[in-house]
């Protein structure tokens, strides 16, 4: 797919008699007949607007002509996946007007970040010009428009500076009449990370009443305090590709997760047993829930582990509602409670609020705390010291302990592999609330 | 599971937004797809998460994002951009309570309108529906080859109940495909083009930044892709998006059936709900009432062959699913004309066996 010129040499451009729109595309080509770049590597990614037609203008380059503002992201997608394949070398260039830079303005503030290899030439003829005429982000202050009919009064975006607190590498803002556009264009396709040029131009149909024709429109630009030309970076930075080439060669390999262990003893369950846990935020409630599912894993029976806290994760509640059986289990919710352990007011109060405590029947086996505030409730009671003997990180295992300990589902040989397979620095710990709670049950408090 | 599927099916570029309860499998894929040679990457938001997926597909590689319901609203445009250009992509979504941000801990079966009926012109977007993790597994995997085969995005519907709900997995049991790979261009092609022969099949794909030109629009095109206003060519590109599902649409269905010769009543299910449903159809059996029972698991397109059998001498049809007015239901209705068609709906919490069983006692049937 190789040519000598990129823009088709019989190209019609489409555009209205004055338009910037077609300097910038004679000078996209001239900026890529620079860099000699094979057509099959460079991806003219088009947005909506009358910049959008460019597409069909490059019969020898990819393009891809896009929803309205997504161009940006789009390309940023082809360059990211590009750094991925073993011959990287894509260069997505993305034309898009004011107005799509100003609906897709994160896509281009997130590509300056990650400084894929994306070139944006932003057509910034302030406003929107195939729709009509309306007010953009960019239309300067006082600028009649079909939508600012007494003039424009909200003041317009400075593009470059917002993507300079972005970290973009390369930055500059030309007016398409530059002859060196081209020039200019070229450097920034070449610059490795994200570039963008904003081109200023007047939308003939509908720029021109406000009089910024030929010089007025340096007046347009100097008005808002607009500089021309490259802005001067920040110290050179890495390219997206560059990191991720780094990440791939540095990343430690993947840590298998610890095994569960397999045992020959089986878990002495006849029919499935839903369990609640319910205790405070940050006091483990739901890490021992899992050990307790890892225990009866261990021991081949079935388990579903539902954890619920508010939104925060760190404060009020923690829960985990837990099913174990000796079959697969379907529905994994409860119609009623067999075991609750709750070891905290939080988790106490949450079982009310959430509607447990209706699921609670006289059968319901209940270990609490013994500091809890209780008043009336369903089902066999027992009470125990939990937080204090054990500690409040500790309750809930110790609870769960204590449990088995009176109704031993699993057999201790598998509390005592699982807790073998953990990772040191948490065996410690485990042991001793595991121990605390067993202790309650053989001799009480 | 939903990510290792996708990591089993050859999955290599992801982005995603964080959003409960979807936020596990974009973990998973940030630990995990760098050391299977790909790339995963937090993105500013939905929009841009799905945008970046589209753009690496149209490079080349297998990719997928994972959301619920809000995040789902945002990539509304973009599915409709893969489904126009034959951009493979999976989106994985995971539900939650609606509408809005509604309950972002809280289940439910609320977006099958919305996630099946997401594009302008009725156009069919594939949807599995799993119902524990192990499904997960597979129907990842068959999104992903789906999504390859059809070149069309492919929705993994799920919910909170069945993705954040730990539970033993039987390692040896889960389903391993083959992944599929989508059929390129001839290399020696100019061009990459719609060149079809028939409107149901699906044209090969050529990489953005390969050796063969590529013309991606988002318009309405001719068959090189190229922006056209409507023309008879055009309606027959459009056309050619519908058929080539619809001549799979066989193929592409997935359903576990449980039917009982005697049964006069079929409970239907998808989902988290399927699991209930499941156990309700036993509890009731062994009441003395036969039941046949049927969980769907690729919804769209509809399963229609395995619904007719299913439903065969079938008088009443129960429909089970966590949703107000029962969105599947609706669908299924016009291929349930002949039948009695009760729904089982609740939101705000699963639907219980018993639910089920009180609902199916209560109709008379």
């Amino acid at each position: 797919m190789g040519t000598a010129t990129y823009l088709a040499s019989d190209a019609k451009l489409p555009y209205c008699r004055g338009c910037g729109h077609a300097l910038v595309v004679r000078q996209l080509s001239h900026a890529l007949e620079r860099l000699a770049l094979p057509p099959g590597s460079v991806a003219l990614t088009t947005d909506i607007g009358c910049v959008g037609l460019a597409d069909s203008l490059f019969p020898y380059l990819h393009t891809v002509h896009t929803t309205h503002g997504r161009s940006t992201a789009m390309a940023t997608g082809m360059a990211l996946a590009d750094a991925v394949l073993p011959a990287p070398g894509l260069k997505p260039i993305v034309m898009i007007g004011d107005g799509g830079a100003m609906i897709g303005l994160l896509h281009l503030v997130h590509a300056a970040q990650l400084n894929v290899d994306v070139t944006v030439l932003v057509h910034n003829n302030f406003l929107f010009g195939m729709t009509g005429g309306q007010h953009s982000a960019f239309t300067p202050l006082n600028w009649i428009t079909a939508t600012t009919p007494q003039g424009n009064w909200i003041p317009p975006l400075d593009l470059l500076a917002l993507l300079r607190t972005a970290h973009a590498g390369f930055l500059a803002r030309q007016f398409a009449t530059d002859s060196y556009l081209d020039a200019v264009i070229a450097d920034a396709i070449a610059f490795p990370g994200f570039s963008l040029v904003e081109i200023l131009e007047i939308c003939t149909g509908y720029g021109t009443r406000n009089k910024a024709t030929g010089n007025a429109l340096r007046g347009v630009a100097s008005r808002q305090g607009y500089s021309i030309g490259r802005m001067e970076a920040e110290q050179e930075r890495p390219t997206f590709g560059a990191l991720y080439r780094h990440e791939m060669e540095s990343r430690p390999p993947k840590k298998p997760a610890p095994g569960i262990p397999k045992l020959t003893a089986k878990g002495k369950l006849a029919s499935p047993l839903h369990i609640v846990i319910a205790g405070t935020a940050g006091e483990r409630v739901q890490s021992s829930a899992a050990l307790l599912c890892r225990v009866a894993l261990s021991v081949g029976l079935y388990s579903t582990q539902k954890n619920d806290n508010p939104v925060t994760q760190g404060s009020g509640f923690s829960l985990s509602e837990i099913c174990l059986s000796p079959q697969p289990i379907g529905y994994t919710g409860m119609e009623s409670v067999d075991v609750g352990i709750v070891v905290s007011q939080d988790g106490w109060d949450e079982l009310r609020a959430n509607g447990t405590l209706a699921k609670f029947t006289p059968k319901t086996l209940l270990l609490l705390d013994a500091e809890l505030e209780i008043s009336s409730l369903t089902g066999r009671l027992l009470r125990q010291p939990f937080r204090r003997e054990a500690t409040p990180k500790r309750a809930a295992l110790a609870a769960v302990a204590f449990w088995l300990g009176l109704e031993p589902v699993v057999p201790g040989a598998a509390w005592d592999a699982v807790v073998a397979s953990l990772p040191v620095e948490r065996r410690e710990d485990v042991s001793t609330a595991l121990r605390v709670g067993k202790d309650l049950a053989t001799h009480g408090s | 599971m939903v990510a290792e599927g996708a990591l089993a099916a050859g999955c290599r570029f992801f982005a995603g937004y964080p959003i409960t309860p979807a936020s596990e499998i974009y973990e998973v894929m940030m630990r995990d797809l760098v050391a299977q040679g790909g790339l995963a990457l937090s993105a500013p938001d939905e929009i841009s998460s799905l945008c970046y997926c589209v753009g690496a597909s149209l490079r080349g590689l297998k990719a997928m994002t994972a959301t619920s319901g809000p995040g789902w609203a945002l990539m509304a445009e973009t599915v409709q951009y893969a489904l126009m250009t034959e951009t493979p992509v999976v989106i994985a979504l995971v539900q939650r309570l609606g509408p809005s941000t509604g309950g972002a801990t809280q289940g439910a079966q609320g977006d099958i309108f919305l996630a099946e009926f997401a594009t302008s012109g009725g156009y069919t977007i594939p949807v599995f529906a799993p119902s524990n993790a192990a499904e997960c597994y597979e129907l990842a995997q068959q999104a992903f080859n789906w999504s390859e085969r059809l070149r069309s995005p492919v929705v993994l519907l799920s919910d909170k109940e069945v993705g954040m709900t730990t539970e033993v997995v039987e390692e040896a049991a889960l389903a391993r495909l083959s992944p599929v790979e989508r059929t390129s261009v001839a290399a020696e092609a100019r061009l990459a083009a719609y060149d079809i022969e028939r409107p149901e099949e699906v044209p090969a794909f050529a990489p953005v930044g390969g050796g063969v030109k590529v013309t991606v629009t988002g318009s309405a095109h001719d068959r090189r892709g190229r922006l056209r206003k409507v023309s008879p060519e055009v309606v027959e590109m459009l056309l050619h998006l519908q058929r080539k599902i619809e001549a799979h649409a066989t193929e592409m269905a997935l359903v576990r059936t449980d039917l009982d010769p005697d049964a006069s009543c079929l409970l239907l299910s998808y989902g988290i709900t399927a699991r209930a449903a499941r156990e309700a159809a036993g509890l009731l059996r062994k009441e003395g009432f036969p039941i046949s029972f049927l969980q769907i698991q690729t919804l769209f397109p509809v399963p229609t062959e395995a619904l007719h059998s299913a439903s065969a001498g079938i008088h009443t049809v129960f429909v089970a699913e966590e949703n107000l007015g029962g969105q599947y239901r609706t669908v299924l209705a016009p291929w349930l004309a002949d039948k009695r068609v009760v729904g089982i709906n609740k939101i705000g919490s699963m639907i219980s066996p018993g639910d089920i069983v009180r609902a199916i006692v209560g109709a008379r049937v």
